[in-house]
């Protein structure tokens, strides 16, 4: 985990939209979740949202007349993740994760988190993004095919294999039919 | 949704932690504040995360974060026909075949006198220029000499006479801390071009050390004397494999002994013997290394993993790691609280700090988009009952306490008309002033600038 000690303010930044600052305060955790799932780390998923966020304040004012901020936004982050994954290095495996810090059985957490990354981690970058776009920020089959700039029936066969690899993966059938609460 | 993706969907939601930190419209801000500023300078960063972190030849201009690299490049060809410029080449003399070291590299010691170097270290001849206030007088930030260095290559020696050591291009300089001039020079060319390449300094000898050969299974240290620079010295370090691609900080000294990477182990060299200690092998090829108060010794491997040992005995003390990053990490520094570091996180270069040595404890200090190695972390006093970690770049220039990883003070490096300028290098001569490298790419300055820190940097 990486938490910021200090932020270390800037002079002279462009105005600030009507709203941006309310959609940052209510959607920042969700979207960080969604980072998150997609890059497996908190610094690489604040990136992220950082970008995306970026995009989007210049765009805002058209954004938000059409009522479609955060599918931008959303847009962005999935993009900019499939173009960090074509452009990564691969050389070297990671062999650990970073410990979490909350309360209750906190190994049985971290060892869920774990599961659950190491399982996105087999997936190509396409379907996890299928995955996390479908099933964690809950969009539409049409919608996540927007933000992917695919159809609709790539988005299934994405979904249908994702399914198929996350079936496989050690840890991940107990999770899913219980599990340990977060 | 049939009944298994409900369940994928309900233990993604529930699993999911929440996050440690929310964005906030501030951090936005900072982006688009600083992308903005790197677009008015002509370094704008691309937009996608460094894949490797490092400046090869062989990847000049592609590498994220490394604009300053290719700024200091620019600011000597384009200021070439300045008049500060201009006495400096006259200052130093056509440079002759680098120093080097033997091609071999079995475990090996050669003292050499100084009369049978080919490479004769210039007693100096500098010109000297009156102190000049720059940057808007931060931190009554002053420039007591117009030399272009090598990004964190600003090293500080203390025996008898207080000397300033730096890499300029093709020479080890010695520099007076009271008046900026190169006292002496020696012809040297790094051998790991775009990566930090620190001289270090050990104290008891009076001896500066460098890398002189660092590529494939090659490992050389070259030492000089830290008055003259004439030639003491070559070390030959057996390499474990090969070294790394990506040297981060690979050569520390405790002040008795120096500590170089060498593929997958760490080499420990008696610096008054010229001979090597011991070799302690690592689980991976070492990025950095960083020698800690409390005797351990910390070494980096990939992206990213931080490995800590005995500084004596070479036992391995523990091990932690942070997972997912697109790059390596290192820079390196240990102070009585924990290490410090760099990683490249997408566009941003990040300082760290891990407390007590375990990364999974890391925090964020910094994050300096197009840093590049002004925002390497130095160290300056006795950290254990004070001093500051200091970190520079080109927003701002901070000091942290070596304890706690709190920013004490810190203070905004002016752009001049919204051309970046930078800091960083920062360094604790003998004398007690502090000092950094100072670039200005709009006015073509460059060279070691004095700087006072308020009274919070001392801790």
């Amino acid at each position: 985990m990486l938490a910021s000690v200090e932020v270390l303010p800037v002079d002279g930044h462009p105005s600030e939209p009507d709203g941006f600052r309310d959609f940052v305060e209510a959607r920042s955790s969700a979207l960080l979740r969604s980072g998150w799932l997609l890059t497996g780390d908190w610094p690489s998923a604040e990136d992220l949202v950082q970008t995306a966020l970026a995009a989007a304040w210049p765009r805002w004012a058209t954004l938000t007349r059409q009522d479609a901020p955060e599918l931008y936004v959303r847009k962005i982050m999935v993009n900019t993740f499939l173009r960090w994954r074509q452009r990564r290095w691969t050389g070297e495996i990671a062999t650990g994760r970073l410990p979490e810090h909350a309360y209750g059985d906190v190994f049985a957490q971290v060892d869920a988190r774990q599961a659950l990354i190491a399982a996105l981690d087999r997936l190509p970058a396409r379907q996890r993004a299928v995955v996390v776009l479908r099933y964690f920020a809950d969009q539409t089959e049409a919608q996540t095919a927007a933000a992917m700039g695919c159809s609709v029936g790539a988005v299934k066969s994405h979904a249908s294999k994702a399914l198929a690899r996350l079936r496989d993966a050690p840890g991940l059938a107990e999770l899913m039919t219980g599990g340990v609460a977060s | 949704m049939n009944t298994e993706e409900r369940q994928l969907a309900e233990m993604l939601h529930r699993v999911t932690p929440e996050p440690p930190r929310r964005v906030t419209v501030e951090d936005v801000a900072f982006r688009l504040a600083n992308e903005a500023g790197q677009a008015r300078g002509g370094h704008r960063e691309p937009r996608e995360p460094r894949v490797r972190r490092g400046l090869g030849l062989g990847n000049l201009g592609r590498g994220r974060g490394w604009a300053p690299v290719l700024a200091a490049a620019s600011v000597v060809v384009v200021a070439g026909a300045s008049a500060g410029i201009a006495q400096l080449a006259s200052h130093h003399s056509p440079a002759t075949s680098p120093v080097g070291g033997p091609s071999s590299f079995s475990a090996s010691a050669s003292t050499v006198p100084s009369s049978a170097e080919p490479s004769q270290p210039t007693a100096s001849a500098g010109p000297t220029w009156p102190p000049e206030r720059i940057a808007d007088g931060m931190w009554d930030a002053e420039l007591i000499n117009r030399q272009s260095f090598t990004q964190a290559s600003l090293a500080a020696g203390y025996a008898g006479v207080s000397s300033l050591y730096a890499i300029s291009p093709g020479y080890l300089d010695r520099i007076s801390p009271v008046t900026g001039e190169v006292l002496a020079e020696v012809p040297y060319t790094s051998p790991i071009p775009g990566y930090p390449n620190r001289p270090v300094v050990t104290y008891g000898q009076n001896t500066v050390w460098v890398l002189s050969s660092y590529s494939g299974s090659n490992v050389v240290l070259t030492g000089y004397n830290g008055t003259t620079l004439a030639r003491v010295a070559s070390v030959t370090v057996p390499v474990s494999g090969q070294v790394s691609s990506t040297p981060q900080g690979v050569l520390t000294s405790n002040g008795a002994l120096l500590y170089v990477a060498a593929g997958s182990s760490v080499a420990m060299v008696d610096p008054e013997a010229h001979q090597v200690m011991k070799q302690i092998p690592t689980s991976g090829q070492v990025g950095s290394v960083a020698v800690a108060p409390d005797g351990k010794l910390y070494v980096s491997t990939g992206a990213l993993k931080l490995l800590a040992y005995n500084q004596g005995t070479g036992a391995q003390l523990g091990s932690s790691s942070m997972t997912g990053l697109s790059s390596t990490g290192g820079n390196l520094v240990a102070t009585s609280g924990g290490v410090w570091g760099t990683v490249g996180i997408g566009m941003s270069e990040w300082v760290w700090f891990a407390p007590n040595g375990d990364l999974s404890q890391a925090i964020r200090v910094s994050q300096g988009p197009g840093a590049g190695l002004y925002s390497v972390p130095t160290v300056s006093g006795p950290t254990i009952s004070g001093g500051a970690v200091w970190i520079g770049g080109s927003q701002r220039l901070a000091c942290a306490n070596p304890a706690t990883g709190h920013v004490m003070a810190s203070t905004a490096i002016p752009a001049d008309n919204g051309v970046v300028e930078y800091f960083g290098s920062v360094t604790m001569a003998g004398n007690g002033r502090m000092f950094a490298l100072y670039q200005n790419q709009a006015a073509q300055q460059s060279g070691v600038a004095t700087l006072t820190p308020p009274a919070a940097c001392s801790g």
